[in-house]
């Protein structure tokens, strides 16, 4: 019954919505329908134009197929440079035409249609088919989060002027069958773009989105990509040199001298694409945090510069006896403390120095220290404890994230829990549990700066936080499907997010709004990584890499895809030349960073063919023995430290 | 079609629907009913294995696991499915009956109290961090953490198609796999590749590395020997030195064998046996040295100087347990492997005149035929043991069939005079019982009548009687065929050995010159003195036994599986990284003294006594090799391998322990 009606019923609300009462009860009197269905059916606006345009192709489930087919052929016919672009229109009519055939219950159809066609699609769409799949029935639209998103969102496609005129033309021509024009109409949003065009390869780099491309407006907005000035640095060299003379024989620190006034000369240079300093409050240093950054400054100024010939040593950390369930894992930005997440809920801290873990003293004890003493900060803790590990309990499920602050002394945690945990490394407690997140969270990031930090999870929003309020500063939300990464840029500014819906999304930290939407990826994004420069913005996927210019929103350089499994760890090394990215298929590759910018720089001047390609960027790939990566990490000195879990031999 | 089916997916049959509906006491599910159940229970599925697979993602792993799915049903509201968390996926069985199908999965029935009497299991190791070097400046070290340079499969590939080597190209190296330090560094001047195929050049290091460790394989000192085939069993990036190290064993075999040097062809022995243990080497492309050398090692004639007296047993004994180990390793549909193996040894069996022998005319032919025709006793022994290794089966269909003629043999040979014949007759009888009683035991029912076996088997039929008796009556005996390759070895019949008793071992301290080598702390050393009652005239007076006791380790070996990572020299723990039973166990042999004790612990042990000869009664054999000088202080050392490791332990010792295992000896 219902399958008769549903048109009825839509003109029915039709005629509620503008408010005609006397048709209204008419209608309903010659249908004899009661109040009941009608209070039923809450169709969604698209649907219900959909329905009412496409009233009379109903009954004809025959005339998909045959609009698909002509469709298919007018693509195919038409020359090459519209070619591929048209051909994008391929998959979003192809899936609205199913849907709608299921709408109509024509389910055999619709079944048979998907078999027809679906295999002719582009083999990223599959998966995505493959959920849609799912899809058998009319109830079943309703509360599918892919079938929703397709019937509730527009899907991006872009058009060069002519190839859109051809399209137009072609549309005109299929007047008997208005099929293709109601989907164009109410379900794909063309954007017309000056110029020639795109080549087939131009068309691949963008594509894949859960909805389409990015429409060129929605990246318009100027993005601050510069680096902040370090105005703490003006004040800190003098003491942090002091100290190294001390240290060591008077001769050499003349040469460091050199060197580091290198390091303070390009800074103090304003950047022109930097944000001003005070565009985000950023927290002030405390006493401890210079003393950490001292120590960063003069760790830095022993760094090896490193290049294709001078390749980075990396030090492996094997988990034992972990087997599936250490999921994340992170060292501190001084590379002294290495933390790991694990599926039973556990955290635990591991030191790679000798130096033991100390916790603080008991309340009593503390009182007896002198506060103004010049190393209250060691006499504070307990040195007794000898601890070369500690575990921190607390989450109610698995851990897919720890973070360590910038400064080592907190560590901050995102669990299946939904909630968020902040961690003291001194008293080696919990100290705040931020709810909000109402599912799983997926990842947490601190700010470069400290005191901020981002989390993402699978309730598809990312939200911004700082410590010291337990309600979110900012909620960013517009991505399609599990927010499933953040990473925050090197600024502070802007946080970075990729998603299920296989898109990266730059949000400005300040409005809360989203600055860049970066289409390319053919699979759900696990990782981020922002360049030293903060202009580029390294994304990994399943088995992809892809770097973006955030300058612009465009990709820079989709490099090979030579991991065979989602790649899970992206590290720079801290003078930006190389890119270091871990996956689960055991192996680390190392990529020629610098070769990567400049190619982007130049910017299609040839399209050179993959195999040069890959020459290029890699430099060289490490297997290991057995032990996904989990984690990389540049120390200071530019030594790359990696983690994985020895997964037995078999 | 059926392709597209897959790609977008299954769905659960109506059947399975209404069979469930009848588990749960619905006895009649209508059609249509069934059918939109059906449907609707596939989507919802489906819809969970979706949101299952973020959790998987997120949980960094490429394998669905139950918590992923209880994860999901968690973000559905939905309450998660207790009890099903298992460490292995539940198999589903099939069955069918009344026209229908059915898969499900089995569920036991689980006795609590059996549970609660159980011990409580071992507790889970702790995790731990370890860190070591993957990459130092862009070139990976061979070192054990890290895979090796060339993985198996290459290797093979390399075998079968060395081409495939030439056509690579040349940026496989920066694509693929790590390289050794050698390749790094061809890699900047990239044209060297292609001449690498045709000489097999060896860098500085590997050169000394080769001589190094094949020094101290064949050399005199234990402990470098020890660590040189830990090494060898152990060490990945082995495989650019493999053709040499096989030409070296096959070299080496053939020259002993003529000089008939007992211990260097047990040192070579040994180097197969790390060879073969070590699991990043592809053996295949070198069997063809190998098995010669090893057969050899199984049938000769002769293997030592004084066949009375030495105990080349021991060598035949642990050469077959390797040939079994490469026929179970390489045997494939091509290349016939054990088969040919197998026929081999089967033809040393073979009489000369077969033909009597299996329309059973009897003694008198093979009686009348020349004594210089005959196979030796002593290959006898070696085909014998080598077959036997190879399964119950084998036994059955190759020795069974002739007992008759083997034991016509071994009567002769002991009513015969030679006392070497003598010695062999009895080790032969001994070791035909021992493989065949299990057989036997299987074959026939219980009556076991003597004057049915002595028509069945000739003159090791009542023997062999007895044998099978007294396996059915030993309630331990119930291994059946098993127990064929479970070898307790040889024990009285070397006239050397004595009869060792507790005393001895535990009172008598060696007059060696050298200071005993405690190779592990669980190793003990005990020298003994001569045994009075040694009948050969000729045996030198001070007899020194050298006892190694192992404990068995390989639990440890499988929990922790990296732990161990580390090669460590001068020790038998069998802590590798790849969870392979490595058991090279050390023999001293050098004259010893000094710590003598009884090997502590419960845990089942292995002990082996071998007998050494004192240096000074030499016989000067002019050695082939320089190396075999050194080695000739241990050379023609009567070995002996006491079965029963209780006396050696003195007197109050747990079970006896299964010796098992030759390994450690050789």
């Amino acid at each position: 019954m219902a399958e008769k009606n549903t048109p009825l019923l839509a003109v029915l609300q039709l005629l509620r919505k503008y408010n005609l009462k006397g048709t209204e009860d008419i209608l309903r009197k010659e249908a004899s329908l009661g109040d009941v269905e009608f209070e039923n059916l809450d169709l969604p606006e698209v649907e219900l134009a959909s329905i009412l345009t496409s009233h009379h192709t109903e009954s004809d489930p025959y005339s998909y197929e045959f609009a698909y087919d002509n469709l298919k052929k007018f693509i195919e016919n038409s020359l090459d440079i519209y070619k591929h672009e048209l051909s994008t229109l391929l998959y979003p009519v192809f899936v609205h035409m199913y849907l709608a055939l299921i709408l109509y219950d024509h389910n055999e159809h619709a079944a048979n249609f998907l078999e027809k066609f679906g295999v002719e699609q582009e083999d990223y769409y599959q998966d995505d088919l493959k959920r849609l799949a799912i899809v058998k029935h009319k109830d079943q639209i309703k509360g599918n989060e892919l079938a929703e998103i397709y019937s509730t969102n527009k899907f991006v496609v872009q058009l060069s002027r002519d190839a859109s005129s051809q399209l137009k033309r072609f549309l005109q021509e299929q007047k008997s069958s208005t099929v293709i024009i109601n989907i164009i109409n109410n379900h794909i949003q063309v954007e017309v773009h000056d110029g020639p065009g795109r080549t087939q390869a131009q068309v691949r780099s963008t594509t894949g989105g859960l909805l389409g491309e990015a429409t060129r407006n929605e990246n318009r907005t100027k993005v601050y990509y510069g680096l902040l000035k370090e105005p703490d640095i003006q004040v800190l060299p003098a003491p942090v040199e002091d100290e190294e003379e001390a240290e060591e024989t008077p001769d050499k620190p003349k040469k460091k001298k050199a060197k580091k006034e290198n390091i303070f000369m390009k800074k103090p240079k304003s950047d022109p694409n930097a944000p001003p300093n005070d565009r985000i409050p950023l927290p002030e240093l405390k006493e401890t945090d210079k003393i950490e950054k001292g120590k960063a400054i003069r760790e830095a100024s022993k760094r090896i510069q490193l290049g294709p010939e001078t390749l980075p040593s990396i030090c492996f950390y094997t988990l034992l006896n972990s087997g599936h369930t250490a999921i994340c894992t992170d060292i501190c930005d001084g590379s002294t403390l290495l933390a790991v997440g694990f599926s039973n809920s556990c955290i635990k801290v591991w030191t790679l120095t000798p130096v033991k873990l100390r916790g603080m003293k008991s309340a009593e004890k503390l009182l007896d220290i002198d506060r103004e003493a010049g190393d209250v900060l060691v006499r504070m803790m307990e040195e007794r404890d000898r601890d070369t590990c500690r575990s921190l309990y607390g989450h109610s499920g698995p851990v897919y994230k720890v973070a360590f602050d910038p400064f080592k002394t907190m560590l901050l945690s995102a669990s299946e829990d939904s909630t968020v945990r902040l961690w003291s490394l001194q008293c080696w407690t919990c100290l705040v549990v931020y709810r909000g997140h109402v599912w799983p969270v997926w990842d947490v990031r601190w700010s470069p700066h400290g005191h901020y930090f981002v989390t993402s999870g699978h309730d598809r929003t990312a939200r911004l936080w700082a410590t010291d309020h337990h309600q979110p500063l900012r909620i960013f939300s517009g991505h399609l499907s599990d927010v499933d990464c953040v990473q925050f840029h090197p600024n502070s500014n802007y946080v970075a997010t990729g998603s299920s819906d296989r898109t990266v999304r730059l949000w400005d930290c300040l409005t809360g709004t989203q600055v860049r939407i970066m289409t390319g990826h053919k699979s759900t994004i696990f990782t981020l990584a922002f360049s030293v420069c903060g202009r580029w913005l390294a994304s990994g996927g399943n088995g992809e890499l892809i770097v973006w210019d955030i300058s612009t929103g465009t990709p820079g350089a989709i490099l090979p895809p030579l991991h065979t499994a989602p790649i899970h760890a992206l590290a720079f090394s801290r003078d930006g030349t190389i890119l270091s990215s871990g996956s689960l298929d055991c192996s680390i590759k190392l990529w020629d960073f610098n070769a990567i910018t400049e190619e982007a720089n130049g910017e299609e001047v040839s399209t050179n063919n993959a195999v040069q390609k890959e020459d290029k960027y890699l430099l060289r790939s490490f297997a290991t023995k057995n032990s996904p990566i989990k984690g990389l990490h540049f120390t200071r000195r530019n030594l790359l430290l990696a983690v994985g879990s020895y997964e037995g031999s078999s | 079609m059926g392709d597209s089916e897959f790609a977008y997916g299954s769905s659960m049959s109506v059947d399975s629907m209404k069979t469930i509906a009848e588990s749960i006491g619905i006895a009649n599910l209508g059609d249509d009913a069934a059918k939109e159940l059906a449907d609707d229970v596939t989507y919802r599925l489906k819809l969970i294995v979706q949101d299952s697979m973020k959790f998987m993602h997120h949980s960094k792993r490429q394998k669905l696991s139950i918590t992923d799915i209880d994860n999901a049903l968690k973000i559905k509201n939905i309450e998660c499915q207790y009890g099903f968390i298992q460490p292995d996926s539940l198999p589903f069985r099939f069955a069918s009956g009344g026209g229908r199908e059915l898969h499900f999965v089995e569920e036991k029935e689980v006795d609590l109290s059996d549970i609660l009497s159980a011990p409580p299991p071992k507790i889970p190791l702790d995790v731990s961090v370890r860190a070591h070097w993957l990459s130092v400046d862009g070139v990976q070290p061979t070192v054990p953490e890290n895979p090796p340079p060339l993985s198996k499969e290459a290797q093979k590939l390399e075998s079968v198609d060395p081409i495939s080597k030439l056509s690579k190209p040349t940026n496989k190296d920066a694509a693929g796999k790590p390289m050794c330090g050698k390749a790094a560094r061809l890699k900047a001047s990239e044209s060297v590749h292609v001449k690498q195929l045709a000489t097999h050049e060896l860098s500085v290091e590997q050169q000394l590395y080769y001589k190094e460790i094949t020094e101290a394989c064949v050399g005199s000192d234990e402990g470098r020997r020890a660590e040189a085939l830990q090494s060898l069993a152990c060490d990945p990036g082995l495989h650019e030195m493999l053709p040499r190290m096989c030409t070296f064993i096959s070299e080496g075999v053939k020259v002993n064998v003529v000089q008939n040097n007992l211990a260097l062809l047990i040192y070579l022995m040994r180097m197969v046996k790390a060879l073969l243990d070590n699991q990043s080497l592809y053996l295949e492309k070198y069997l063809h040295e190998l098995i010669p050398s090893v057969s050899t090692c199984i049938v000769s004639r002769q293997l030592c100087l004084r066949p009375e007296m030495d105990n080349h047993w021991a060598l035949r004994d642990f050469a077959a347990r390797l040939m079994a180990q490469i026929c179970k390793t390489f045997n494939t549909s091509t290349n016939n492997l054990q088969t040919r193996v197998t026929r081999l040894f089967a033809k040393a069996l073979q009489c000369p005149s077969q033909t009597n022998n299996e329309t059973g005319v009897g003694p008198s032919m093979v009686t009348s035929m020349k004594e210089s025709e005959k196979t030796p006793l002593a290959s006898l022994y070696g085909a014998v043991q080598g077959l036997a290794e190879l399964g119950p089966e084998v036994i059955k269909v190759f020795i069974l069939p002739r007992v008759r003629w083997l034991g016509e043999r071994v009567e002769g040979a002991l009513s015969g005079l030679g006392g070497a014949d003598r010695l062999a007759a009895g080790n032969l009888k001994h070791q035909l019982l021992k493989v065949l009683a299990p057989v036997v035991r299987q074959l026939r029912q219980p009556p076991d009548l003597p004057e049915e076996y002595k028509r069945d088997y000739g003159y090791l039929g009542p023997s062999l009687q007895q044998a099978v008796s007294k396996i059915r009556s030993s309630p331990s005996g119930g291994g059946g065929g098993g127990a064929v390759a479970v070898v307790t070895c040889t024990p009285p019949l070397v006239p050397a050995a004595p009869s060792p008793s507790p005393s001895h071992h535990t009172s008598h301290i060696s007059h060696g010159a050298k200071t005993v080598e405690t190779i592990a702390t669980r190793n003990v050393v005990i020298s003994a003195a001569p045994a009075p009652q040694s009948p050969a005239p000729s045996t030198p007076p001070p007899q020194k036994f050298v006892i190694v006791s192992q404990q068995k380790a390989p639990q440890m070996v499988s929990a922790q599986p990296a732990s161990g990572g580390h090669i460590v020299v001068h020790s038998s723990q069998p802590a590798i990284v790849r969870s392979q039973n490595v058991q090279s166990v050390v023999v001293t042999s050098g004259p010893a003294g000094g710590a003598a004790g009884g090997p502590a612990g419960g845990a089942p042990q292995k002990v082996v006594v071998v007998g050494v000869q004192p240096p000074h009664h030499l016989a000067p054999a002019a050695p082939a090799q320089p190396a075999a000088l050194t080695a000739a202080h241990v050379s023609q050392a009567p070995v002996s391998v006491v079965a029963k490791p209780v006396f050696a332990r003195g007197g109050a010792a747990p079970p006896p322990p299964e010796l098992d295992d030759l390994s450690h000896l050789a």
